[in-house]
């Protein structure tokens, strides 16, 4: 298979890896692009990332402690085992975007678990977060957007993310007797940030609330909380849905159908991939395509790839700081040695030096997409002490002039010729890493 | 290999670039009897013209009309000839207590103008012109070891840092890392500060960046190259004989007054910490700083120069014979130049290595033209130790 461009590489992926050699500079080619999108596997296979599974050792933790209550013995093993897997994903959200050979399949997994975010809270939806990003979106990247909104709004890590499990029905059976009510936190959300961002108002998310309340889970996996549900019907946008888990699949594919969704997810792949202020005519005809598919997103990225701003040679975003690290790791050719032993690069600590810690978006609508949220200088220099520790650790017998070719390209020769300049391999590794060329994309 | 980590607190490589950086590795090595030897590479190419000033030369002033403005009154005198530069004035009791020698005009036998490959020439100790490296792509200073008379081999090990060239090969050597130093050089700011300067939406925020940077450095108290001496002094005080590290920061384009005087200073002060550390074994101790290559005759149009050929060695200790100037002056007069722009080496800096190597350590001149500096021509005359 041919290797793509660097075009191809940096503005729909992570970067050139060592092995990709130099790449050519201009062009890109769509089909390359989509045919990473046909089996969009995890790139690192893991153990234990099933909802199930977490599931069962929650149980296990949960009777494990109840019984260190009652005197029995103190190591909870299932506990220790959460939190190995826990660690795990933090470290896969770096390692599966350096060593993938499908940059553009993993940017949108990522790009999509950005938009319908789960993120670390205290409480049981934190054993969820890998499950829900390998179980809720990544199968879905290349399918229609309502399912995969469908597949998060039932996610227990979505469920508890944005507290839809505690959202209790009034009118309902436990509401009557327990006095509880709704919490309109996911209703609202999913919206706002999820789909529509416009065009509903107050009542329609309180009335989404009541017709969503009883979504929840237990230790088989999600279901309708019959006790929780809200009966009577409700009117949302002008539509009426009856109480009952197909209303509330027909609520999500209808409002995943409206033009506003379109709209907003047109605009947010478009400001993701191409600038922060993207032309108009482009995420219009996403839309229009979104909207003519029934939701379907492999014609929303083909427009997307089609256009000429998909293959213009300036890069204009900032790289975030995960996509950051990432691509310097893939200059270095880092493999999954150095993610392991005594002496592994501490992504995930260098993660939060850098400013965005795995899983932990502060708010529900994810990390931001725009430079001006990350171009700080704490978070420079923060950049500029992981190029110096990498290029410290693994340039010292670098070819630095090589490395920023594949980094840039061979028309970048500004850097390429500063980075030959310096006095020692290590330090021109550093520059390179450092440099402007790396941290757009 | 298999090693012995002498570490002096458990650093972990890697670890959260901001709090704790990457380290300065130090090479040892164990050879027997009392003698010492430290060789220091200088990475950068530093200008042995500014660190040793031939006032005495009358095109001197001439090809340096900025950087040597001053230098007549502000150098100290060290024999009429030359003048040594001020930011050295910590070292001047060392030349006057005859612990302190210059070897000028030298160079290794590479003759193009790549630190790195020019680095890699001086610590495979190559021969060629090319730069290019033995079979084994092994450090000279490690095939000494292994020609070394009695010389027992140590275990050694790597901490996520590559070893230095100079002592990498089959004879077992230990790695240390014991200070914290990941910075890059002025040099390498500049190159990438040029680059940032491309960059309008980017420069602001590059230059409060690296402002913050040098605070955070700042209020940590980083004293690494000043420690580094005494490090070196106490595995030099323990079983280790042979150290080796490198002081870099001397690739001086632009703005050599402030750098070289900067650099100088840090170095000056490494040396006598390392003397002071060690104590009644400084007179057993030799030391040899080497650099890639020297600088332009002439200075640049930025205050600085660029990469030339011939430079200078440094000669310390208290076991050497200290208080000289070694080596035939080529003059620089257009005419006596490389190129019409370097200094002409008039001397092998290896020569001066393998002398050292000879005297220290018994080892035979046959084995150090033959294995340690291939193509070597051993001067018979140095006499550097005492």
């Amino acid at each position: 298979m041919p290797s793509g461009t660097l075009i191809e590489s940096i503005r729909f992926g992570y970067g050139p890896r060592l092995e990709d050699g130099i790449l050519p500079a201009a062009g890109l080619d769509p089909a390359r692009l989509l045919v990473q999108l046909q089996d969009p596997q995890k790139p690192i296979p893991r153990e234990g990332l099933t909802l199930t599974h977490r599931l069962a050792l929650l149980a296990e933790q949960r009777a494990l402690s109840q019984a260190a209550k009652m005197g029995g013995p103190k190591e909870n093993p299932a506990q220790k085992a959460l939190q190995a897997l826990m660690a795990e994903e933090l470290n896969d959200w770096v390692w599966d975007a350096v060593v993938t050979p499908n940059g553009f399949a993993e940017r949108l997994v990522n790009f999509w678990a950005n938009r319908l975010t789960v993120a670390y809270k205290k409480g049981p939806g934190v054993g969820f977060l890998g499950p829900y990003r390998e179980e809720a979106i990544r199968p879905y990247i290349a399918g229609r957007f309502a399912d995969m909104l469908e597949a998060s709004a039932w996610h227990p890590a979505m469920l508890e993310y944005l507290d839809q499990a505690a959202s209790v029905g009034p009118s309902s059976e436990l509401g009557k007797k327990r006095k509880r009510g709704l919490n309109e936190n996911y209703a609202r959300e999913f919206l706002e940030l999820h789909s529509m961002g416009r065009g509903y108002d107050q009542h329609d998310v309180t009335e989404l609330a009541r017709l969503f309340a009883g979504m929840g889970y237990d230790e088989n996996g999600p279901g309708l909380d019959l006790m929780r549900a809200e009966p009577w019907n409700k009117k949302i946008l002008g539509m009426v849905f009856e109480p009952g888990l197909d209303e509330i699949a027909r609520l999500i594919n209808f409002v995943a159908r409206r033009p506003e969704t379109a709209q907003s997810v047109a605009q947010a792949l478009a400001v993701h991939f191409i600038a922060d202020q993207p032309p108009a005519d482009l995420v219009d005809a996403m839309a229009q395509a979104y909207l003519q598919h029934d939701t379907a997103l492999i014609p929303v990225y083909e427009v997307l790839l089609n256009h000429p701003a998909a293959a213009d040679p300036k890069f204009q975003k900032l790289r975030r700081p995960q996509e950051y690290m990432v691509a310097t790791m893939r200059v270095l050719g880092l493999g999954l040695d150095q993610s392991e032993g005594k002496n592994r690069l501490r992504v995930d600590k260098q993660l939060n030096t850098l400013g965005q810690p795995a899983f932990r978006a502060p708010d529900p609508d994810g990390w931001p997409d725009t430079a001006e949220a990350w171009l700080s200088a704490p978070s420079l220099a923060a950049r500029l002490n992981w190029a110096e520790m990498l290029g410290r650790r693994y340039g010292e017998k670098a070819e630095p002039a090589a490395l920023a070719a594949i980094a840039l390209g061979a028309e970048a020769r500004e850097t390429i010729q500063a980075v030959g300049r310096a006095e020692q391999r290590w330090e021109g590794v550093a520059v390179l890493l450092g440099s402007p060329g790396m941290m757009r994309r | 290999m298999a090693g012995i980590l002498l570490s002096r607190r458990d650093f972990l490589i890697g670890c959260s670039a901001a709090a704790a950086p990457i380290l300065t590795p130090m090479t040892f090595a164990a050879a027997p009897g009392e003698n010492r030897l430290v060789v220091i590479v200088l990475r950068g190419a530093m200008d042995g013209l500014d660190l040793l000033r031939p006032l005495g030369d009358p095109d001197f002033a001439r090809l340096r009309p900025k950087l040597a403005q001053n230098a007549e009154e502000q150098s100290l005198p060290l024999n009429g000839f030359f003048g040594l530069h001020p930011a050295c004035a910590p070292l001047m009791p060392l030349w006057q207590a005859g612990e302190l020698s210059f070897a000028t005009a030298v160079a290794t036998p590479y003759r193009s103008r790549s630190h790195f490959d020019g680095q890699d020439a001086l610590e495979t100790g190559s021969g060629e012109a090319s730069g290019a490296a033995t079979l084994a792509r092994d450090g000279w200073l490690n095939r000494a070891l292994q020609v070394t008379p009695g010389a027992q081999s140590l275990g050694a090990v790597t901490v996520g840092v590559e070893p230095m060239l100079i002592l990498e090969g089959k004879a077992r050597v230990q790695h240390w890392y014991p200070v914290a130093d990941s910075r890059m050089s002025p040099q390498g700011l500049d190159l990438l500060g040029d680059l940032y300067d491309e960059s309008p939406d980017l420069s602001p925020t590059y230059a409060e960046a690296q402002l913050l940077r040098g605070e955070t450095e700042a209020a940590s108290g980083n004293s690494g190259e000043k420690a580094l001496g005494g490090y070196v002094a106490e595995r030099l005080r323990g079983e280790a004989r042979i150290a080796t590290f490198s002081f870099s920061g001397w690739d001086t384009h632009h703005r050599q007054e402030y750098h070289m005087g900067k650099r100088l200073a840090a170095f000056s002060e490494m040396l006598l910490s390392l003397r002071e550390g060690l104590g009644a074994d400084w007179a057993r101790t030799s030391v040899i700083a080497l650099t890639e290559f020297g600088r332009t005759v002439a200075e640049n149009g930025s205050g600085g120069t660029d990469h030339g050929t011939g430079g200078v060695a440094l000669l310390a200790g208290g076991a050497i014979r200290g208080g000289q100037i070694m080596g035939d002056w080529p003059g620089l007069d257009e005419a006596d130049l490389l190129a019409r722009r370097d200094l002409m080496p008039t001397a092998d800096v290896r020569g001066y290595a393998g002398a050292l190597l000879h005297e220290m350590f018994g080892l035979a001149l046959s084995d150090i033209e033959g294995q340690v500096f291939p193509g070597l021509n051993l001067p018979q005359t140095l006499q550097l130790v005492r």
